[in-house]
């Protein structure tokens, strides 16, 4: 292992760490914004550390499957076992209603609910959740989608449309309205090539807002859960600022989960600790991945979407 | 981004010459050999392809173009930067508005500046408007901040596009597309992952600002950047490059360049 020896990074989470059951955009804000006078500074090794350690475990991959074998794409979806994010392929375009089930139902909630969030953070009202959801949807590429959307049995699509109230109302109520200065911007899409490109991790930032420094965490980002579990979208969080950090040098300092269905929230700082156990779990996922190369092969074909 | 700002390496006028003239012969070649075909332009887009000529590009499949969010957010975003440079607007989510609302200016009034993109976007509905909008803030705000704007001696030019005509050939014309130039480099913000072609599109616009610029003037260095990961290609005014550049050309083009077939 290379990794750098810890350092205290910041001071201990404020009050707000904890979950609340519910809450108000301003409330969300001024957690997020905390004293603007403590931002902490992150060791300039730091990145260097995690980044070795992931390309050590990711070497051992790529001699198991081969020179020439197509890139290894992993997100959320394939390291952690989460289903909400859209994981940073545009949603996964091409398998929105998919099964038909419960798993297929969730996918198309959470891509709905996400075109919401983007146009609450873009404009600051949301109309009909539903016309308005399916619009996004439609000049975003997902024409197809929407389609299928449409085409939905009628007892379905009424189901849909009596949920999404529901989400565009605690969104309403729980996103803060950013002042266009904090630079609020939606679908932040990180990629990061290890072993030169042969794996690459990506993922997906619902909203980040914050001014990158260099050296100092400044960028709080905001993730949104449409059905949870709570840890699992609080870990996809963590990812992200893994990747942030591969990215940029620093992760965000702060955190926000937001979740749609019951308006629940909590906010965090992001503690080196939380890298460096996703950075030990992606390397543990990626020597055993190793051990059994046929089945990373078919998960390489499922993140691409 | 100091690539942006470091000096050129300094290059032997002899070599440059003599390779920028070849490149000039291959080009007029590759002209006449098309005299009565369509019209072709060459851009990144078409050496991407024509370098993964079996395969999605982008992972996407190859499809007619067509406005969306995705397609739009650079022509939107670039705007934006630059309403952003020229202090009419104080931040990417101010400059996209701003841009947006010049789009429905545009088309209702009949302006002749008014281009297909305004009136996609003037037809949008609401919520479709504000998907496009999210989309271009978000490729606006990471190119504003990743680039420290006061860093350069003269004001730097967002977005503008250059071509190249054919002197032979009406029907041939090559594109450089560069998100930033200043005196010294050209900044490409790339999409998609880290592929074999990137080397070959860069020099693509090292090769239009050669042929563009008179005498014995060299281009400034391409700067390719990746936000989603942060990494940068970085292409230098070399012969070798102004060779690459037309072999992609040529690829392109549909004719040899198998130099380059074993790279994609």
């Amino acid at each position: 292992m290379v990794l750098v020896a810890p350092r205290p990074l910041l001071r201990s989470a404020p009050p707000g760490d904890a979950v609340a059951d519910r809450g108000t955009g301003a409330e969300v804000l001024a957690q997020l914004r905390g004293d603007a006078a403590d931002r902490p500074r992150f060791d300039p090794g730091l990145a260097g550390g995690l980044r070795a350690w992931l390309e050590d475990a990711a070497y051992d991959l790529v001699a198991a499957r081969g020179e020439h074998a197509a890139p290894l794409l992993l997100g959320p979806r394939q390291l952690l076992g989460s289903h909400d994010e859209l994981d940073g392929d545009d949603g996964g375009a091409g398998r929105l209603v998919g099964d038909g089930g419960a798993g297929g139902g969730r996918i198309v909630l959470s891509r709905l609910v996400h075109a919401l969030l983007r146009q609450l953070v873009h404009t600051g009202v949301i109309g009909d959740p539903l016309a308005d959801a399916l619009d996004a949807l439609r000049v975003s590429g997902s024409g197809a989608e929407v389609r299928e959307i449409e085409s939905l049995p009628a007892a379905a699509r009424a189901a849909l449309a009596g949920t999404l109230p529901l989400h565009a109302r605690n969104l309403t109520e729980l996103v803060p309205r950013f002042a266009p200065g904090w630079m609020p911007r939606t679908n932040d899409r990180v990629a990061i090539p290890l072993a030169g490109g042969r794996i690459i991790l990506h993922g997906l930032f619902d909203l980040v807002v914050g001014l990158p420094q260099p050296r100092t965490a400044s960028l709080c980002a905001l993730g949104l859960s449409t059905s949870g579990p709570w840890a699992a979208a609080r870990r996809s969080l963590h990812y992200l600022s893994l990747l942030e950090t591969l990215r940029t040098g620093t992760p965000p300092f702060r955190l926000a989960l937001l979740e749609s269905a019951s308006g629940r929230y909590g906010v965090e700082d992001v503690r080196e600790e939380h890298l460096r156990a996703l950075a030990s779990h992606i390397a543990a996922w990626l020597a055993q991945a190793a051990t059994v190369p046929t089945s990373t092969a078919q998960t390489a074909q499922t993140a691409h979407g | 981004m100091n690539a942006l700002l470091a000096p050129v390496p300094a290059v032997d006028a002899t070599s440059w010459r003599f390779t920028l003239e070849e490149a000039k012969s291959k080009l007029a070649g590759l002209a006449v050999r098309r005299a009565g075909a369509v019209r072709f332009r060459v851009t990144d887009h078409e050496v991407r392809t024509a370098f993964t000529a079996d395969s999605a590009v982008d992972g996407r499949p190859n499809q007619p173009f067509a406005w969306t969010a995705f397609t739009a957010r650079r022509s939107i975003g670039v705007a934006a930067v630059r309403l952003l440079l020229g202090g009419t607007a104080r931040s990417p989510l101010e400059a996209v508005r701003y841009r947006m609302a010049e789009s429905s200016r545009w088309v209702q009034e009949g302006s002749s500046s008014a281009t297909k993109l305004d009136r996609w976007i003037h037809s949008l509905p609401p919520a479709g408007r504000a998907a496009v909008g999210a989309e271009a803030v978000t490729w606006a705000t990471r190119l504003w901040c990743a680039v420290d704007w006061s860093s350069f001696p003269s004001a730097p030019v967002v977005g503008r596009d250059h071509w190249w005509d054919s002197p032979h050939s009406a029907l041939l014309a090559l594109r450089g597309r560069a998100d930033v130039r200043s005196d010294i480099a050209h900044l490409v913000v790339l999409s998609g992952p880290r592929r074999g072609s990137v080397r070959a599109e860069l020099a693509l616009v090292t090769l239009v600002e050669a042929l563009r610029l008179r005498g014995d003037d060299v281009p400034g260095r391409v700067v390719g950047w990746w936000p989603d990961s942060g990494h940068l290609a970085r292409v230098e005014p070399e012969p070798a490059v102004l060779t690459l550049g037309t072999e992609a050309v040529e690829l392109a083009l549909g004719g040899a360049g198998t130099s380059l077939r074993p790279a994609a």
